[in-house]
């Protein structure tokens, strides 16, 4: 004790000395603008170095699953074209011509920070403008919906997870076709909610959840998950609980989706609202 | 004592109006703004408690701060300029120490003593003001020209009112 008093008796000068600079420095740093960006930005190029080098190390330790994985894909995928060549060998089109015209792009990108805890909830991809991800771009995982593009930077972009109290998307029964709206009801990082499903319609636990593709963000049919549990909500509607086919806790790459036909849409839409 | 706090006041008050209504409007060429409000620190007697002059630095700072619109940039600078005054004053301490009670001017230790004295706090305030403005290295020698041609005004200012003090 005594030594303490000594020592701050010793250094009172330079204590106070830190104590005001420290409260010109959060002055300067929060009421400036710009030095509060240039502080924030630098923060956030510092996080996400470290960032990047953990998901990095951790690949590495998963490159066994990664592979599984990847080899799934590449045989479904393979299977699906040799579906499609059989298909356009059965009708005639132009190649140039437009209407033809692919509608969706992809890309892949890997997700270098995630979290499943909070109420919303975001990840961090490592694309950004420069590789053509903007804005509203969908994002799924090998298995399914995982989200939708929030905002990007040159190198990077940050997507609204599923697990997001703000994501809503449009999804239907695969079986009959009766759609509703999809969100997260903040509780289990498993489970999602499908409401506004009519009572009349009859469906059974373990039916397909997949995206409509009216939102224009997500293509049509893409696996969201399936029912695991339902229950009658207020007026004439289902709640239904559905078990998300993507596992959010150990999201890795991801692809994501362009809709190159969005503008068209909307802009069609618009006129009639 | 209480006299001397008074002279002190109208001292700060006459170099907060002078540096606002004044110097703040002067800029040569957009590389030089003077800064002569640091006067005050300068000003205070040699003895006064470390402490104290660090709060009084930080007051001035602030008091800066509201007139620029631009919080903690000069109260930071100001406090780090009263940091450093008492190592500045002993290290180039006149070879027969400090009279008690003499403010630190230059008719009592000379023209050369001053300028020096003046140089150092000023050159230390205003790096880091402009530096804090600034607040990246990517114009560093721009800056570091900046910081050179404004203390050069400011010493040159200070020295002038220093004068005029003294000549009433």
């Amino acid at each position: 004790m005594r030594n303490l008093l000594n020592f701050l008796a010793k250094y009172n000068n330079l204590i106070i000395f830190l104590i005001l600079e420290g409260i010109s420095f959060y002055l300067l740093t929060t009421g400036n603008t710009y030095q509060n960006t240039q502080v924030v930005k630098g923060v956030r190029s510092l996080t996400r170095g470290i960032d990047e080098r953990i998901s990095n190390a951790r690949n590495y330790f998963h490159l066994r699953d990664i592979n599984q994985i990847l080899a799934f894909e590449n045989a479904t995928l393979k299977n699906n074209i040799s579906l499609l060549k059989n298909k356009e060998n059965l009708v005639f089109f132009s190649v140039s011509d437009t209407s033809y015209r692919q509608q969706y792009q992809f890309t892949s990108a890997e997700v270098i920070n995630n979290s499943v805890t909070r109420q919303k909830n975001f990840f961090t991809l490592n694309k950004g403008r420069k590789q053509g991800v903007a804005v509203d771009m969908a994002v799924t995982s090998d298995a399914g919906v995982a989200g939708v593009i929030v905002g990007c930077s040159p190198n990077y972009s940050i997507a609204m997870s599923l697990l997001n109290l703000d994501f809503k998307v449009s999804a239907r029964l695969k079986s009959n076709g009766f759609f509703g709206s999809l969100g997260w009801d903040g509780k289990e990082y498993k489970y999602a909610v499908l409401s506004e499903i009519p009572q009349h319609v009859t469906f059974g636990i373990g039916d397909t959840v997949e995206t409509t593709g009216y939102s224009a963000i997500f293509p049509e049919g893409v696996m969201i998950g399936t029912v695991s549990d339902f229950e009658k909500s207020g007026g004439d509607f289902y709640m239904i609980k559905v078990l998300l086919k993507t596992d959010f806790k150990k999201l890795r790459f991801v692809s994501v989706i362009g809709n190159m036909k969005k503008k068209e849409q909307l802009k069609l839409e618009k006129q009639f609202k | 004592m209480i006299n001397r706090i008074l002279r002190f006041s109208l001292i700060f008050f006459l170099l907060i109006l002078l540096q606002v209504l004044v110097f703040n409007n002067i800029r040569f060429s957009g590389y030089v703004n003077p800064y002569i409000y640091v006067m005050f620190i300068l000003l205070l007697p040699v003895e006064i408690p470390s402490w104290l002059l660090l709060l009084i630095s930080f007051a001035t700072g602030a008091v800066m701060d509201i007139f620029c619109g631009s919080p903690g940039i000069h109260a930071s600078a100001t406090v780090l300029a009263g940091f450093v005054r008492p190592y500045a004053l002993r290290v180039i301490s006149p070879r027969d120490g400090y009279e008690p009670g003499a403010d630190p001017s230059m008719f009592v230790y000379g023209l050369r003593w001053f300028l020096i004295y003046t140089s150092v706090i000023i050159l230390i305030h205003h790096t880091a003001l402009f530096y804090l403005e600034v607040f990246r290295l990517a114009d560093f020698f721009r800056t570091l020209l900046r910081v050179f041609m404004s203390s050069v005004f400011s010493i040159t200012f200070i020295l002038l009112l220093e004068y005029i003090r003294k000549g009433k």
